[in-house]
């Protein structure tokens, strides 16, 4: 008599087919959690699903409660000049985060590799500015870039905005390089490269998840800036998006609908550009945490 | 390629930490040379001042003759392969080999064929369009390797390659280092801490310890002839037996006594050692030169109780401590202040099938022939040139 190949043993089927307890304690723990996680996306997408419903309306339908009709889009133009205005945002952002990357990429690589005096210190000093609030030094700053004239186009408030953000990106970089093995550095040097052809062309290609993680950061908080947008840039036809939605908003007869589509075109960069670069945000966020 | 001299060269970190003293060692032009020792006792200080990673304190150092205390580690013209391997992770296996020529603008054909003759070499012309992740701990290693290669430099510094490495394809990776060493004749310098690896690839093996050079020879002759205790012990597994004892004038000539035990010196050692009868004395003895007696007292003989047995397969090791005259045992007293560790008994080796169990009582003989003697101070042997 021969066995078959495929006969369960006896005795193994009761374990086999019924659920154990262990395992549906972790169902159960999971559908929880999606629960409260369809809770929280539920909370944060609202505000979007309010803005697309209103903008497609007329301030007429919007008062009525019914009916769609894209002309609060075709009006919003001749309202603002969202187009000059969402170009002025991207301007200001890209030239702040260029700004705040190559002074927070070699600093941050001095302050985790290089040995110096006082290195401790200085990173202390320059780390210990995240702490100090806008609002704090927003006088002085005024003060100042007013008396240097650069209030009249973009370069005041990127010199503002790099200000503020390059203590977060001096320390995310120093973080994240503090977790780059020194031997890769080391190996690097004794290929026949010196410390800036180190930090191109060995840190740098592997740095590209801090690099996206403080793009991704300083972007959000620049885009959405409104205070330093309102200050630094006198030149009305220079105004990021933010300042224009403020100035629609603060009209004598405001149209909903259109300020609903203007904040959903202030809105979606930001939101591709945290999209575009979100696989490499815990990555930066955490490297160097763990050693 | 190179010969590498260090003269006097010393390394102090800080105010008053002294990595390496006065180091004064030649490497010859194709020769394999080896640094080995325990942890901190300066070996990896040596090798990254001769890269140009670290500063050196006070001495020279010169490669092919010219003095590089001063020189940028890209201008030193060494290769070095890292613990870790320090591999880029975001380039290919070709790109990473080739990195150090593209650096120095070298055309890219040229690059090519150099990397695809390392590659040859190394087994690795299949994974050449890997990245680094892609690939096995020795593959790594050899990539590792490949990048030293591809450059055709003076001398080659490795800083402990294998330790990442299970113990298997340590095996195998210490035969292909030294088959590609000899292959290309170039000067290297090999960082361990594993005797082992000094043993089987060195021409010639240097041991540390505390920063200090304690030896260099070749390994048979570091294991016939160490110059003192700390080399004795550390070269060597399981280390050599170290029996502390007093020399006296017996009878029949010298006697060390091993508490209540008596073991006659024979004669040659008188001609041959500076043994200075009346004082304290540190009598070395391998355990494979250990010969466990059957059957009755032998003369030069001596009486041990088995503490510990270890069954290793193809031998047994047996650790034993000496009867003193009650018939109770009495461990061998070693040097406190060695950083090696040794065992508190003397062991020796048996055949895989000897019958013993702990608690027998074993007489052993030293092999005459293979006695090591060390002052019982300063450690040094009493052997003479």
């Amino acid at each position: 008599m021969t066995t078959p190949l495929l006969e369960r043993p006896p005795g193994r089927e009761g374990p086999a087919t019924a659920p154990r307890p262990g395992r549906r304690r972790v169902r159960t723990g999971r559908a929880a959690l999606f629960v409260i996680m369809l809770g929280v996306a539920v909370v944060m997408l609202y505000p979007f699903w309010v803005m697309i419903f209103d903008s497609l309306k007329t301030e007429a339908q919007f008062l009525a409660g019914k009916g769609f009709s894209l002309g609060s889009w075709k009006a919003l133009n001749s309202v603002i000049p969202v187009g000059q205005q969402v170009l002025s945002s991207t301007i200001i952002c890209c030239a702040s985060i260029i700004v705040i990357v190559l002074i927070g990429l070699p600093a941050g690589f001095a302050f985790s590799k290089l040995r110096f005096r006082t290195s401790t210190l200085i990173f202390l000093v320059i780390v210990s500015a995240m702490m100090v609030p806008l609002q704090a030094i927003l006088m002085p700053e005024f003060v100042n870039i007013t008396k240097l004239g650069l209030t009249s186009g973009y370069f005041g408030a990127v010199i503002v905005y790099a200000a503020l953000g390059t203590p977060f990106s001096v320390f995310l970089f120093t973080t994240y390089f503090r977790g780059v093995p020194d031997e890769l550095i080391e190996a690097g040097i004794v290929d026949g490269l010196g410390y800036f052809g180190v930090l191109w062309r060995l840190v740098v290609p592997i740095a590209v998840p801090a690099i996206a993680t403080v793009t991704v950061l300083q972007f959000i908080q620049i885009w959405d800036d409104l205070l330093v947008g309102l200050l630094f840039i006198q030149n009305t036809s220079q105004r990021p998006i933010t300042v224009g939605l403020a100035v629609l908003s603060a009209g004598r007869t405001t149209s909903i609908p259109e300020l609903m589509a203007g904040s959903f075109i202030s809105a979606l960069p930001a939101m591709l550009v945290y999209l575009g670069f979100q696989r490499y945000l815990v990555k930066g966020l955490t490297m160097g945490i763990d050693r | 390629m190179a010969e590498i001299t260090f003269d006097g060269v010393t390394k102090i970190f800080g105010d008053d930490v002294r990595a390496v003293d006065d180091l004064t060692l030649h490497v010859a032009d194709g020769e394999f040379m080896v640094l080995v020792g325990p942890s901190g006792c300066g070996k990896t200080t040596a090798l990254r001042m001769l890269a140009g990673l670290e500063e050196i304190t006070s001495g020279t150092l010169s490669i092919g003759g010219t003095i590089v205390n001063d020189v940028l580690p890209k201008d030193r013209d060494v290769a070095m392969v890292f613990q870790n391997y320090a591999l880029y992770p975001h380039m290919s296996v070709a790109q990473n080999m080739g990195f150090a020529l593209k650096v120095r603008h070298e055309s890219k054909d040229e690059i090519a064929r150099k990397v695809g003759e390392a590659a040859a070499i190394l087994r690795l012309t299949d994974y050449l369009d890997r990245r680094p992740k892609a690939l096995s701990g020795g593959q790594r290693q050899r990539v590792a390797m490949g990048r030293a290669i591809v450059r055709s430099p003076q001398a080659f510094l490795m800083d402990e390659p294998l330790s990442n490495l299970d113990a298997q394809l340590r095996v195998e990776m210490r035969l292909e280092i030294a088959r590609i060493q000899r292959l290309l004749g170039v000067a290297t310098v090999y960082v361990t801490h594993d005797q082992i690896e000094a043993m089987t690839m060195g021409d010639r093996v240097a041991v540390m310890r505390g920063g200090q050079l304690q030896q260099v020879d070749t390994p048979q002759d570091l294991y016939d002839h160490p110059a003192n205790e700390f080399v004795a012990g550390f070269m060597g597994s399981p280390p050599m037996n170290l029996l502390r004892g007093g020399l006296e004038n017996g009878a029949d000539g010298a006697v060390v006594v091993l508490g209540a035990q008596r073991l006659a010196v024979p004669p040659r050692y008188n001609a041959s050692h500076d043994l200075g009868l009346g004082g304290a004395v540190v009598v070395g003895i391998r355990p494979e030169d250990v010969e466990v007696l059957s059957g009755a007292e032998v003369a030069g003989s001596i009486t041990t109780r088995v503490e510990r047995r270890e069954a290793l397969g193809a031998e047994i090791l047996v650790h034993l401590s000496l009867l003193d005259a009650e018939g109770t045992s009495a461990f061998v007293v070693n040097d406190a202040g060695a950083v090696v560790t040794r065992p508190s008994t003397l062991v020796a080796k048996m055949g895989p099938r000897a019958e013993v169990r702990v608690g027998d009582t074993l007489r052993v003989r030293f092999n005459p022939e293979r006695f090591h003697f060390f002052a019982a101070d300063s450690g040094v042997s009493l052997r003479q040139a």
